[in-house]
């Protein structure tokens, strides 16, 4: 028979002294994270007891009470204002406060010193399962256990090579667990189909309800199909034929500033090109349409206005600027 | 024979300069210790001063004496401090990183004049 792994000793890996070494350690950091959570406790009964006192003080006036005085001597007093308090805040930060508000602040503290608590304990049991690794490890070097590694030979080869007694078993228990896995995996291309089509579903009805809610939009403006920012364009170009109309009307007169007004032309043609078609079916709306009174409106009428003086005298400065000239 | 005195001489001053690194990570993890519970505390105090009145008396400890203080100025320097402890803390973490780096690197530098030395005795025996 084939050699098919090796054999180690454990304890050539982790000598049992190391292990023990190391169990010690994590051994010494719980006792210490032990105090730690001794120390909270107490300061847990401290404030439960301090609670107390605060509550009863304000129940009566006054209290005889002995005062320290010095290391050792104590002389008879008397405590009055009995609902007053100073609080230390901390950071030398003091409040006055009464005895109610004092033990709302007192409770407060006692449930952060409980979360400490809480975490502390979480962090003693990581450490106890560490230690008791440790431990076992130790256990088991010491003990002499060896360590037998095997390469992982595939299914097929296991049914090729059933001469190791033991090894069947093994092996089909895997082919199991495969088959398992396999069924899983179809399970979850099932619900992931299905999740898609959902998801088409409900894509499709959104698509049903942008469409319906425009198609009452279209109705009037005659277009087929509109999102939110053809919407917009068209409210652009409602605007636009008065331009349109007077523009062609001007450049008849003035034919020699042409250029200007091819410029203008040009660039309004740029900006129609694309709904030209709506703005035939718009022309009727437009003139009833005045909410729009754009930059574009405003140009035609300055166009008119500009006729006479750029006729006497052939300026060759841009259109645009003279515009601003002019209104100011 | 030189050689290997010298070798030696460098390990020791390299074994120095580690230990003087790793007592100032020590330190440094001390400091940010002390600092990091300050922070709480500051923001135990803030939680709590954010909890009173605004017509509550505030006290601040000074010396043997307490000063009363607006509750708005004690909030605020309660807030400059927290601000300053986690400005402070993000400074140490950067100087420990910086230290941890030189570490490593010392630590490097030894194994490497280790193995020399190791080898050139090994030369030797043979010779």
């Amino acid at each position: 028979m084939e050699k098919k792994g090796t054999v180690t000793q454990l304890s050539s890996i982790f000598p049992a002294e190391e292990a023990q070494k190391a169990s010690k350690r994590v051994e010494e950091a719980i006792t210490e994270r032990q105090q730690q959570l001794n120390q909270i406790k107490g300061f847990i009964d401290d404030n439960i007891s301090l609670i107390n006192l605060v509550q009863k003080l304000p129940d009566e006036t006054h209290h005889n009470i002995m005062v320290p005085f010095g290391k050792a001597a104590f002389f008879p007093g008397r405590l009055i204002h009995t609902n007053e308090f100073m609080v230390l805040l901390g950071e030398g930060y003091y409040a006055e406060r009464t005895s109610k508000q004092t033990t709302e602040i007192l409770k407060r503290r006692g449930k952060a010193l409980e979360t400490q608590v809480e975490s502390l304990k979480a962090i003693m049991q990581d450490l106890k399962a560490e230690a008791s690794f440790f431990d076992a490890t130790a256990y088991e070097s010491a003990e002499g256990l060896v360590e037998i590694r095997e390469d992982y030979v595939d299914e097929d080869s296991s049914g090729t090579l059933p001469t190791a007694g033991y090894e069947n078993p093994d092996s089909t228990s895997l082919e199991v667990d495969n088959r398992k896995g396999a069924d899983e995996d179809e399970e979850y291309e099932r619900l992931k189909l299905r999740m898609d089509e959902l998801e088409r579903e409900e894509e499709e009805a959104e698509r049903a309800n942008e469409s319906e809610s425009s198609d009452e939009d279209e109705q009037t403006q005659n277009e087929a199909n509109s999102t939110i920012s053809q919407n917009s364009m068209n409210q652009e170009v409602r605007s636009s034929p008065v331009e349109a109309s007077d523009v062609p009307g001007v450049s008849k007169d003035g034919s020699s500033h042409g250029d200007h007004i091819a410029l203008n032309n040009s660039t309004m043609d740029k900006a129609l090109e694309l709904p030209q078609d709506a703005k035939k079916v718009q022309t009727p709306l437009s003139s009833s349409n005045t909410a729009f009174t754009g930059s574009i409106v405003e140009h035609a009428h300055n166009i008119g206005m500009q006729l006479p003086e750029q006729r006497s005298g052939a300026r060759s400065s841009k259109p645009v600027s003279r515009f601003k000239m002019q209104r100011k | 024979m030189a050689a290997l005195k010298e070798l030696q001489r460098d390990l020791e001053n390299k074994a120095n300069d580690l230990n003087k690194l790793q007592k100032d990570i020590s330190k440094n993890h001390q400091v940010r210790k002390k600092y990091t519970i300050q922070l709480g505390e500051n923001e135990l105090v803030l939680k709590e001063l954010d909890l009173l009145n605004e017509d509550a008396n505030v006290y601040k400890l000074i010396g043997p004496v307490l000063v009363k203080q607006d509750l708005a100025e004690a909030n605020a320097n309660v807030r400059k401090r927290i601000e300053y402890i986690s400005a402070e803390l993000k400074r140490l973490d950067g100087t420990l990183q910086d230290l941890e780096e030189k570490q490593n690197s010392k630590k490097e530098a030894i194994f490497k004049v280790q193995q020399r030395i190791q080898s050139l005795q090994a030369g030797k025996g043979k010779a």
